[in-house]
């Protein structure tokens, strides 16, 4: 049995850059009853747990992915890429003191998120750089030198 | 309960999504957390207006020349919270921080509703 890779990304596949129909739909739900698409999302900080919304974009030298994390801090956030796919990961934990003035026990409140993204080939993974700002993070992967888009000029004779 | 209820009908009707927020009691304040990622301090404005409190939020990302989106999840409406408060606010007092997305209100209670001990006497 062969072991192939799910390529699931839709930075493989180039329909893909046309935003689907369910999207399009989706996007028409955000504009059209904003309440409803923050219901929809998941509770609130302490029960937010697994997914976070991603952005994914192409740049003529680089691919870049934006992810909504607020809350975190920088330390509290992993980037790795293993095996041609990029893990984000946020794990915090809050602990509480138990006071007896004001009567609450001690608590501890874990969140732990975690997305994985397939990544097209050609990156120069060495070089990726990854910033955290205002509860987003933006990883950016540079495409190698043989993806970027070369001029070749044409000798008129 | 009254107080801190959102307030629908003041709400304008614009691109606006209500972040998702959390009301918290302590012992002298009512503290605040709402989630707005992508907003930086020079786009958040809080205002008190009478007795209606209004957060707006805006987002300062905008897609840079040359980058194609391949995929979307991220909400691109701004944010906007407006609450309604009552008197047992000290308004003067309240704070507002943002730290990485979070936005943390504290709202002093008025000295009227903090807990009293009443001396007895005799």
């Amino acid at each position: 049995m062969k072991l192939v890779r799910y390529h699931n990304s839709p930075l493989f596949n180039p329909s893909a850059n046309y935003p689907s129909l369910r999207d399009e739909m989706d996007r028409l739900f955000d504009v059209a009853f904003p309440a409803l698409s923050t219901l929809q999302r998941e509770g609130f900080f302490g029960e937010l747990q697994g997914q976070f919304p991603i952005d994914l974009y192409q740049e003529k030298d680089a691919v870049v992915v934006r992810a909504e994390l607020p809350g975190f801090r920088k330390e509290d956030l992993a980037v790795e890429v293993a095996d041609g796919v990029l893990t984000i990961t946020g794990h915090q934990k809050a602990e509480t003191k138990a006071d007896d003035a004001k009567k609450t026990s001690a608590t501890t409140q874990e969140r732990r998120v975690s997305r994985a993204i397939s990544l097209p080939e050609h990156l120069s993974l060495d070089k990726i750089q990854a910033t955290y700002e205002n509860g987003v993070l933006t990883v950016k992967l540079p495409k190698t030198e043989e993806v970027k888009p070369k001029q070749i000029a044409i000798e008129v004779k | 309960m009254n107080l801190l209820t959102k307030n629908e009908t003041k709400a304008p009707v614009t691109r606006t999504v209500t972040p998702r927020y959390d009301v918290r009691e302590t012992g002298d304040a009512y503290v605040i957390t709402a989630l707005v990622p992508g907003v930086d301090r020079s786009s958040l404005e809080t205002t008190v207006d009478g007795e209606t409190l209004t957060v707006t939020g805006r987002r300062t990302f905008t897609v840079p020349e040359g980058w194609t989106a391949v995929h979307r999840e991220i909400a691109q409406s701004d944010y906007q919270l407006v609450l309604d408060l009552d008197r047992r606010f000290n308004r003067d007092g309240i704070k507002a921080e943002l730290s990485q997305g979070v936005l943390t209100l504290t709202l002093p209670k008025a000295e009227a509703v903090k807990p009293r001990k009443i001396e007895i006497l005799g």
